[in-house]
């Protein structure tokens, strides 16, 4: 074989081995981590040597699934994906077709101002949605107060602290999507809904049976992203209320957070880390299923 | 079949070549032969330390390099201070966490250095903290450093209005005062239990001459002094006495009024001082209520330890040393407002002029420190704090929650 020959077959290897690298070493060598250290008992003391890490088998799972917390968090997971899903995605569709009926200075400002949520800083966000929140002082029950309603404990009460802290990262959510969807709008050729106007079809008509089978493929793309966010909800929570009050607003993720770096249990962590990668791999493959063959006119 | 192999074998150099770059992390090692000694401080109070430990810098030639680290980020910190190998020289360590560092083979064992270092002795320090009472595992693995307490804190002007002549001192008293002041109207409180202090039902289980470790030294919940305390914390807001809101704030609400009563440390009193110069006068600090035995409150300070690789234990006993004298710790209480743990400063007649440090240093005489359980923060704290909570806000049943409590600590134990 030529040196040529070879260079050339090397070639798409060369191209695919930086992100192949960053993948392998940031992203399938934790998960392997995670899954051999999820059949161990290692804790802090393991941590610091390697002696005191002993094999416990299934037990780390065996627990998980008897402990109240880990299933009082798997439920308030789905509940968030349940709410905020369809939220994130009726929310940014229907406000990218909106943006996307005129192309005037205000539009674009608009756009502008949807994103801004996407790129603000969770902190910054945390603090300023917590002062809006607040019983005390807060915004919102000052705006009760003025018709007369009595204050409502938006973070405070279980019930109501799941939706308050959906809010917040359903609203924080949709801008990165709305882009999505506008780009994809671009994609709607023009000839299509020319001839649907032409045959009579008004501006709903063309909405509902034009574009948006057409933006099948951008509804699935962000559908999934969304779902899989939500299964790893964490940082609204973590900001607003730490998972509380009495664990009403703990996710997944949050309960691993806590097991593995407030109780130092990395192999019972790991073991929710992976049931939890389980899930996520396993409802992600069934949307991808369930995709079928884009429409084409 | 032959593009096969030469996928596994490019496949097989990339796997390599990942584990290699992710190994490159692993190497580390203790801190540096002969370099400063570098010390992690908690909180914010990094530049006050800086200036607290100058004269010794001077004195012994070794520089001293200060890290603050934030309450909140200590567990991160330590996570991975204890994976990579490479801690501080020394540390100050909260004793809610001393368990938790102490477990991790963090800190080194000082029973074998103590004999030369006697600034460093168990009796400098008071008995509460002093030696065996914060040891680990029998060994001693850190030495006092600031005292930190809760006291109760009123508003003597809005206890009057509502015809109360003196801060409550007992539960008893403070629940019917609290009731008292919670009808002044809506929205106004008598009493503020934040709701994630998890003290507060433990020293209130010792007020009642209890305890929440059995004589084996097991966690024990099923106690008639603990069931009083659920009494005493359950009872206050089920006479809405106490706002049920998780946003409450404290200093707040102790300004405008809303809460006039509650229960914190120090720190608080510096904060109405700044805040609200004007309430000079009209607040004021006394001891923790009493149950049915003694008025006990919570030892809450910090210890200082060395780190267990450490290469400079000489520089490190010396830096202990010297911030264990009296004179330091009572420098470092004008610098930084902490209290401090040695004996003799505590009797220092200049710091005891001051009417709130008489009222913390009365305090600190009848003042325990937390069970040394492991993790008591994430563990037996928060789920105590659950218990209560479920109780007190959402109504669960009393005997189910503490049922569940007990359920959950068991097995846990001091030893």
């Amino acid at each position: 074989m030529s040196i040529a020959k070879a260079a050339t077959k090397a070639t798409p290897y060369v191209f695919v081995g930086p992100a192949m690298l960053l993948l392998i070493a940031f992203g399938v060598l934790p998960l392997l981590v995670a899954l051999v250290v999820s059949f161990t008992d290692m804790d802090i003391s393991g941590l610091a040597n390697w002696s005191n890490i002993g094999f416990a088998g299934t037990a780390n799972y065996e627990r998980l699934f008897a402990d109240p917390d880990f299933g009082q968090a798997f439920g308030n997971t789905v509940f968030f994906a349940l709410i905020g899903v369809p939220s994130v995605v009726i929310v940014s569709l229907a406000v990218a077709l909106l943006l996307a009926r005129s192309n005037s200075r205000f539009f674009r400002a608009l756009r502008a101002f949807y994103f801004i949520p996407a790129i603000t800083g969770i902190v910054a966000i945390a603090l300023v949605w917590g002062y809006l929140y607040n019983t005390q002082f807060g915004l919102f029950n000052w705006l009760l107060s003025l018709v007369g309603l009595p204050p409502v404990q938006w973070l405070s009460d279980p019930l109501l602290a799941k939706f308050s802290v959906a809010f917040v990262a359903i609203w924080r959510g949709t801008g990165l999507n709305i882009i999505i969807f506008l780009a994809a709008l671009q994609g709607v050729p023009k000839e299509y809904r020319e001839a649907a106007a032409l045959d009579g079809a008004g501006s709903w008509r063309t909405t509902w049976s034009v574009v948006i089978p057409l933006l099948r493929f951008a509804i699935l793309f962000v559908t999934v992203t969304t779902v899989i966010a939500w299964l790893q909800f964490f940082d609204e929570p973590f900001v607003l209320t730490d998972g509380g009050p009495l664990g009403a607003t703990t996710s997944m993720s949050i309960f691993l957070y806590k097991e593995g770096f407030r109780l130092n249990q990395f192999g019972y962590a790991s073991a929710g880390s992976v049931v939890l990668f389980i899930v996520i791999a396993l409802v992600t493959a069934l949307q991808l299923r369930s995709r079928r063959a884009d429409v084409e006119y | 079949m032959k593009s096969y192999i030469k996928a596994a074998a490019a496949a097989a150099t990339l796997t390599a070549l990942g584990l290699a770059v992710s190994g490159c992390s692993t190497g580390g090692g203790s801190a540096a032969e002969e370099g400063p000694l570098t010390v992690w401080i908690m909180g914010d109070s990094g530049a006050n330390f800086e200036e607290l430990v100058a004269p010794w810098v001077e004195e012994s030639g070794t520089e001293v390099e200060v890290v603050a680290v934030p309450w909140d980020g200590i567990d991160e910190r330590l996570t991975t201070a204890v994976a990579s190998g490479s801690g501080p020289d020394l540390l100050q360590v909260g004793l809610s966490k001393l368990r938790t560092f102490a477990d991790a083979g963090a800190l080194m064992p000082l029973d074998d250095q103590l004999g030369d270092h006697p600034g460093l002795a168990a009796e400098n320090f008071p008995d509460g903290i002093a030696g065996e009472a914060s040891a680990v595992n029998g060994e001693t693995v850190s030495i006092p450093w600031v005292s930190d307490t809760r006291v109760l804190f009123t508003r003597t002007d809005i206890l009057a209005e509502n015809g109360i002549d003196a801060p409550p001192a007992t539960w008893d008293e403070l629940r019917a005062d609290a009731k008292t002041l919670a009808g002044r109207g809506e929205g106004q409180y008598g009493y503020y239990i934040p709701q994630w202090d998890s003290p507060l039902p433990v020293f209130m289980t010792w007020s009642n001459g209890g305890d929440i470790i059995d004589a084996d030294g097991n966690v024990d919940f099923d106690t008639p002094e603990f069931d009083a305390a659920v009494d005493t914390y359950t009872g206050l807001y089920a006479d809405g006495s106490v706002p049920t809101n998780s946003d409450f704030d404290q200093t707040q609400g102790f300004i405008s009024g809303v809460a006039p009563m509650l229960i914190s440390g120090p720190y608080l009193a510096k904060s109405i001082a700044d805040s609200a110069p004007e309430l000079e006068g009209s607040w004021t600090v006394s001891p923790v209520p009493a149950g049915s035995g003694s008025a006990t409150s919570v030892f809450a300070g910090s210890n200082l330890a060395v780190w267990h690789n450490t290469d400079q234990v000489d520089q490190s006993l010396e830096l202990l040393e010297y911030l264990s004298e009296p004179e330091t710790q009572l420098e470092w209480f004008e610098i930084n407002g902490e209290l401090p743990t040695n004996v003799d400063a505590l009797a220092d007649e200049t710091l005891l002029s001051d009417p709130l440090v008489q009222v913390y240093a009365e305090q600190l005489a009848d003042a325990r420190i937390l069970p040394l359980v492991p993790n008591w923060d994430g563990g037996v704290g928060a789920d105590l704090l659950t218990a209560l909570n479920s109780i007190a806000l959402n109504g669960e049943d009393r005997e189910t929650a503490i049922e569940t409590l007990i359920t959950k600590s068991d097995g846990v134990s001091v030893n």
